[in-house]
């Protein structure tokens, strides 16, 4: 070992770091990852608490009034780790290659950060994975490391761990999902970024209430990502977000095994302004009905309630009169009272 | 006389600022198509593309498939659509999904599809436009072109900085509208040189009074709207007629032309900014501390509605604002903007940075 590294070894034993990370946006992705990387690299971790009314607020306070809902939290997370621990984890992602783009919300979510809390005493350290400009996540997370006084070779170990361990952790959730697909029941394919889905604030009670209600849940994102890519690939050739492609593509697969398709988003989201439209276009004709529900910070739970019953009711009658058609205005009273319920949502808006 | 019997393709490209008679001398020149030219943007252009358009999404997308809607109405009947970083990327395949939806039929180019991270590759895409392309006229009219390019963006900055000051009303005016109609007849480089020094020459003889020192106001802001006069309803002209010197640095010429690159950019603003934060972001910053430092009176940020990048800039222009100490003006533009409401902004926005250049 180097003198030099062990100087920084020397100085490391004696204060450890302690690294802050937003429970929001990529977290939810990479979570496991970041964790692992941190573990091995003998880093401490302060996750913050799950998105609740204050975190939400203090980001609503700290962000530009137009920014999307997901944003808003992700700043009241970064609010809630200022002064608790050395540096908070910002990672910058512009994309993972050609048509695997990002949000570009992610790209600069480091500087959104450093400068809505240009204030307050923020240490940020960040990665930056842009395949195109030849940066991938590995050696961006090795560089990481060695900014915080790591050998590159302590990086890249601790980049592997976390990548197989992310990886491990993520084909178990693929194979739950495949196997809701063969459970009995009505099946409902979610498609939703995993920072609005598993969000215990804003999707996680929609997901809830799907459940409450009997039926099985089913995240289109959970799903072989680069045969879904692909999937996507076929449908729209253009389609350049990853995010949006694992979505689409996963639905596509699993169009004979599904009931109904819920694209749920946050208001007001870039890519699902587009996307969300794309695949009503593309899923016109196959008779499978879909709900697209946009979550605001000032949404009632009340309003979308309504909204999936109502939707959940429709799915029932499709499958229950298999054979026999829904009845005309049975359907029209069903959509009727869905777009009661959508105003009365849109009412709470205001 | 077989090649003058075969039918040429009607092309056109949606309206974006007057960048279009770029766009028709190329294709009519270079590829020796004919371009369809359709009517400028108007409320019937946005209200067309609002109905059918996903609620959402950000304004330029209604504008375009609005504008695209009335080319095939103008008679086109091969659409082209570009690529672009963000949105901006993906908006030729779903303006195309929706116009199928309709019913139009059309060809369609969307150079969205040729992005294989090879440059090389858009050729392919011009080749479609035109199949027995001849790549050497196709290449002289592509140079002669982006030097239309050149000449529109430096005489609209010159007409937009001078135009408030003249002592003859409308001699601007009709100067450049004199310049947009060679533009739109010229078939040569020397009818594009000639129009372009027409123009020179009128401007450089209108008397202007802009006495010791003018209030001067510097645009940064979204890439579409900040370039089209139809989506920010006119704000340069507005401006200009309160008598106010109007810069724009972001246009074709500076943003795609002779971009300085996002790395030698970037250093300029590195005490602000670590990374790129979107498509005209590191530009638009460095450009509002340029305004700042250069004396300026006051900042307009102008975005379409929703549009993420220039949303997520916003902080960094606030932090300008402080540190710099200059008035910003943030706004937002969607299908509903209208004119009334937003005059009176502009004319709160020149009332302050009048009284402050008083009280200096």
């Amino acid at each position: 070992m180097a003198l030099k590294d062990y100087a920084r070894k020397q100085a490391q034993e004696k204060e450890p770091i302690t690294v802050g990370i937003p429970r929001a946006f990529l977290y939810y992705r990479n979570g496991t990852l970041w964790r692992e990387y941190f573990r091995t690299l003998g880093v401490h971790l302060v996750i913050s608490q799950p998105t609740n009314r204050k975190i939400e607020e203090d980001g609503m306070k700290a962000a530009i009034d137009e920014m999307c809902l997901a944003m808003k939290i992700y700043l009241g997370h970064v609010k809630s780790l200022i002064g608790k621990c050395d540096y908070i984890l910002i990672p910058r992602v512009v994309d993972f290659g050609i048509r695997r783009v990002y949000c570009t919300s992610f790209e600069g979510l480091p500087d959104i950060a450093r400068n809505v809390f240009r204030n307050e005493n923020i240490q940020i350290l960040s990665y930056n994975v842009n395949v195109q400009g030849k940066k991938d996540e590995e050696s961006a997370m090795i560089l990481m490391a060695r900014e915080l006084g790591f050998s590159a070779r302590e990086g890249k170990n601790a980049y592997r761990a976390g990548r197989k361990a992310a990886d491990r952790e993520f084909a178990s959730k693929v194979k739950a999902a495949e196997a809701l697909y063969r459970r009995n029941g009505l099946r409902v394919a979610v498609g939703a970024h995993s920072y609005i889905a598993e969000d215990d604030y804003i999707g996680k009670p929609v997901i809830d209430m799907l459940k409450k209600m009997n039926v099985i849940p089913i995240r289109a994102d959970f799903v072989d990502r680069k045969k879904a890519r692909e999937r996507a690939n076929e449908i729209s050739p253009t389609l350049k977000w990853d995010f949006s492609r694992e979505i689409a593509g996963g639905i596509a697969m699993h169009m004979k095994q599904i009931d109904g398709i819920i694209l749920l988003s946050a208001y007001p989201c870039a890519l699902d302004s587009m996307v969300d439209d794309m695949i009503v276009r593309k899923a016109e004709g196959t008779r499978i009905p879909i709900l697209q529900l946009t979550l605001d910070a000032q949404t009632g739970t009340a309003g979308v309630e309504t909204r999936l019953e109502s939707f959940i009711d429709i799915l029932r009658m499709n499958r229950g009169a298999s054979g026999q058609e829904l009845s005309r205005e049975k359907e029209e009273e069903l959509i009727e009272a869905m777009d009661a319920g959508k105003t009365q949502g849109e009412g709470a808006e205001a | 006389m077989a090649k003058e019997s075969k039918a040429k393709k009607k092309i056109s490209f949606p309206m974006i600022a007057r960048y279009n008679y770029v766009i028709q001398y190329f294709v009519e020149v270079g590829l020796e198509q004919e371009y369809v030219m359709q009517p400028r943007l108007t409320r019937r252009t946005m209200e067309l593309g609002a109905k059918y358009a996903p609620d959402m999404v950000c304004t330029p997308f209604k504008t375009i498939l609005g504008s695209m809607i009335e080319s095939l109405e103008a008679g086109a009947d091969t659409l082209m659509m570009s690529m672009g970083y963000c949105r901006l990327g993906y908006y030729g395949e779903l303006a195309q999904q929706i116009l199928k939806d309709l019913g139009y039929e059309f060809d369609y180019v969307n150079f969205a599809e040729y992005t294989t991270g090879k440059n090389k590759d858009y050729l392919k895409a011009l080749k479609r436009l035109c199949p027995d392309i001849r790549p050497v006229r196709a290449g002289k009219a592509g140079m002669n072109a982006l030097k239309m390019v050149e000449y529109i963006d430096e005489i609209e900055d010159l007409y937009y900085q001078n135009c408030g000051f003249e002592t003859e009303k409308g001699a601007y005016k009709k100067a450049l509208n004199r310049f947009y109609s060679d533009m739109s007849h010229a078939r040569s480089m020397r009818a594009i040189q000639e129009g372009y020094r027409r123009c020179l020459n009128a401007f450089r003889n209108i008397p202007v009074d802009k006495g010791i020192s003018p209030l001067r106001v510097g645009l940064v802001g979204e890439y579409f709207t900040i370039m089209d006069d139809f989506s920010n309803l006119d704000l340069e002209q507005t401006l200009a007629d309160m008598g106010v010197e109007v810069h724009r640095w972001m246009n074709l010429s500076h943003r795609n032309l002779h971009y300085p690159g996002e790395k030698n950019l970037n250093v300029r603003i590195r005490d602000l900014c670590r990374y790129e934060m979107g498509p005209t972001s590191t530009a638009n910053i460095w450009q509002a501390r340029e305004y700042a430092r250069k004396g300026f009176d006051g900042i307009i940020h102008l975005k379409s509605a929703g549009c993420t990048p220039e949303i997520d800039v916003m902080p960094v222009l606030q932090r300008i604002g402080e540190e710099e100490k200059i008035p910003i003006l943030y706004l937002t533009y969607d299908a509903q903007t209208a004119n009334a409401g937003l005059l009176t902004r502009i004319e709160a926005f020149y009332d302050m940075i009048e009284m402050r250049k008083q009280m200096k």
